[in-house]
């Protein structure tokens, strides 16, 4: 396996060379990035992969230097299954 | 209807929940593993008294002085979102919703990783799985790996699983990239080994009787990369050279070791094949904050603290009334700096909850985790302190933009 | 092979006594009664938990503390079960989930939604 093939997205197998070239192209936030390739977007919720993808974003984007911010999260957080869903709301 | 929830009962979590219950607080404690103590339970390592800190047994401690205390525990139970709704916090789970006046956030922080082609081979795990399955689990998580990330808590772990007759043929770099940066590159790797040497912890020093401050370290700034690597317990750290692939049919059979120059660059042809059943992962610790970023607190990149941190006090309390954060959720430290917030976020509850005279222990529990941090034989980052002054100062900004929008 | 800790140099012995049987892909097991399944199906030198639903590709546990979700199987016939979190019980049943035939494009299968 070549490095451009690597994984960086375990869950939805988003290679390094598909964020790269998407960063390249894009040069947007690590959110619209997460939306563009579905990076950080299966089974973990990005907990695996979002360091490495809010790299991948701040190496081409122009915002570098944001440091507040209010992070981008939708609950839930951990999977629930179909059979819980609604259930005690 | 709870007056005080906490999530996660690792060291911040566990001395937040005695600390509340000893001041008549009910308490109720949600975490989804199996058993109390959280990132505490792995670990395993010499004090500089010569006294052995085990996280197995200081879990074990602090989780019975709590259930002797009343407080009550709901493992295996992951919450999958909170919200603020009528002046209480609601904690949803998937099998129950609570409902409670304060709520604290302990839960820690997760394992960024240095990606390596091949990595999702089973077989490659982060370097805090093989902590955990050495130490808590009692399994071998195989018999003979590398170790991909040199920094401090690759070698405290490294040198745990030895100590558990699991061979580390080396620690050693990733492969430069746009991803590793930092972590791939020898002169920085070298400089942050450097940083933390004044501090010789225990693990670094002691093991083996070697004296590493005066001989481990000396000999990776005077003899700048010897070709075989230095030895650190008889393990190989080698900082040039580079793992540039895991390979393994269906599992991990090996990994692919190369020179690389003092940039970090590979040299080609210079690729070995270094046989191994397992590899692990150390690309450091960030706090795990997505339960705050799901109750809308607003965060900070801080570097020093290991990345985004939700904004809080030395009271441990966020700008969201009734929600307070403790450990490594605040910025990566070591145990006992997560006790110590812990007991500072459990007076900060308790006084909310109307126990009366606590204001004057509560200056004591703040005063007490700085001289915690400050005689830590393990720190992570080496500007702690600089993260710390930089969180309360974007507190007292916020503070004040809030004050002036509150007068116009 | 891979193997228990059975006497540590620091943390002393452990009590193995209470075996469970247990079966993973119809296959019959021994391990440690609360041992984590994830911790027992290594015991048992079994790395392999799942294959990735689309490409199909071998996985098994990476963080062992439930944050990365790589260890998912399926529990008395719940699915989604974090091997590395679900305590080991006599007679539990655990089965690997595995690719999704019907996910595949070229196969003319559903697209991602």
């Amino acid at each position: 396996m070549k490095e451009d093939e690597m994984i960086i997205c375990r869950c939805e197998e988003v290679s390094y060379e598909e964020l790269e070239t998407a960063a390249a192209k894009y040069k947007c936030s690590a959110r619209e990035l997460k939306l563009r390739t579905r990076a950080g977007m299966g089974y973990c919720g990005g907990r695996s992969c979002r360091t490495m993808v809010d790299k991948i974003a701040a190496a081409s984007a122009n915002d570098q230097n944001r440091t507040c911010v209010s992070l981008k999260y939708q609950p839930p957080i951990r999977p629930i299954s179909f059979e819980n869903l609604g259930r005690g709301r | 209807m709870n007056n005080t929830i906490i999530i996660g009962s690792g060291p911040a979590g566990l001395t937040a929940a005695v600390t509340c219950a000893e001041n008549g607080v009910d308490v109720v404690v949600i975490d989804e593993y199996m058993i109390a103590g959280g990132r505490l339970l792995g670990q395993l390592y010499e004090e500089p008294n010569g006294s052995w800190w085990n996280g197995i047994k200081e879990s074990t401690t602090l989780y019975e002085k709590a259930i002797n205390l009343g407080v009550k525990f709901h493992f295996n139970t992951a919450v999958n979102n909170i919200e603020q709704s009528n002046g209480l916090w609601v904690v949803y789970t998937e099998k129950d919703t609570f409902y409670t006046s304060n709520l604290l956030l302990a839960t820690g922080a997760a394992e960024s990783p240095v990606p390596v082609p091949g990595w999702t081979l089973p077989g490659v795990m982060s370097v805090g799985a093989a902590q955990v399955m050495t130490n808590v689990q009692r399994v071998k998580p195989g018999e003979r790996g590398v170790i991909i990330g040199v920094n401090v808590l690759s070698a405290v772990i490294a040198m745990e699983l030895q100590l558990a007759g699991v061979e580390i043929a080396c620690l050693t770099l990733p492969k430069r990239n746009r991803i590793t940066m930092k972590a791939g590159d020898p002169r920085k790797v070298l400089d942050s080994l450097l940083h933390v040497s004044h501090m010789a912890p225990s693990p670094f020093v002691r093991y083996g009787s070697k004296l590493m401050k005066n001989d481990f370290m000396k000999k990776l700034g005077v003899n700048f990369y010897p070709k075989k690597g230095v030895k650190m317990w008889d393990i190989p750290i080698q900082l040039r050279k580079a793992v540039t692939k895991i390979y393994g049919e269906d599992e991990v059979e090996g990994v692919t070791l190369a020179t690389i120059n003092a940039d970090g660059e590979v040299v080609s042809g210079s690729e070995e094949h270094i046989p191994v059943d397992f590899v692990c992962i150390a690309g450091g610790l960030y706090p795990l904050a997505e339960l705050a970023a799901v109750a809308g607190c607003p965060f900070y990149l801080v570097e020093e603290l290991g990345g985004y941190v939700p904004l809080h006090n030395e009271r441990m309390e966020t700008p969201l009334e009734g929600l307070y954060v403790a450990g490594n959720i605040t910025g990566i430290e070591g145990a006992k700096v997560a006790a110590a917030q812990g007991t500072t976020a459990g007076l900060s509850m308790a006084h909310r909850s109307g126990i009366k005279g606590l204001d004057n222990t509560i200056n004591d529990s703040i005063k007490m985790t700085e001289q915690t941090r400050n005689s830590a034989p393990i720190q992570f980052h080496p500007e702690i302190e600089v993260g710390r002054k930089k969180i309360l100062q974007q507190w007292e900004a916020y503070q004040s933009t809030k004050r002036e929008s509150i007068c116009y | 092979m891979t193997r228990r800790i059975l006497d540590h140099p620091i943390l002393g012995k452990i009590e193995d006594k209470n075996y469970v049987s247990f079966t993973f892909n119809h296959k019959v097991y021994k391990g440690l009664e609360n041992e984590s399944l994830a911790a027992a199906l290594l015991a048992n030198g079994i790395r392999t938990l799942r294959h990735h639903e689309e490409s199909g590709s071998p996985r098994g546990f990476y963080c062992n503390i439930g944050h990365c979700y790589e260890c998912r199987v399926s529990v008395d016939g719940q699915q989604g079960i974090r091997a590395c979190l679900t305590p080991l019980k006599e007679g539990m049943i655990a089965e690997s989930s595995g690719q999704l035939q019907t996910s595949s494009k070229e196969d003319g299968g559903l697209e991602n939604e």
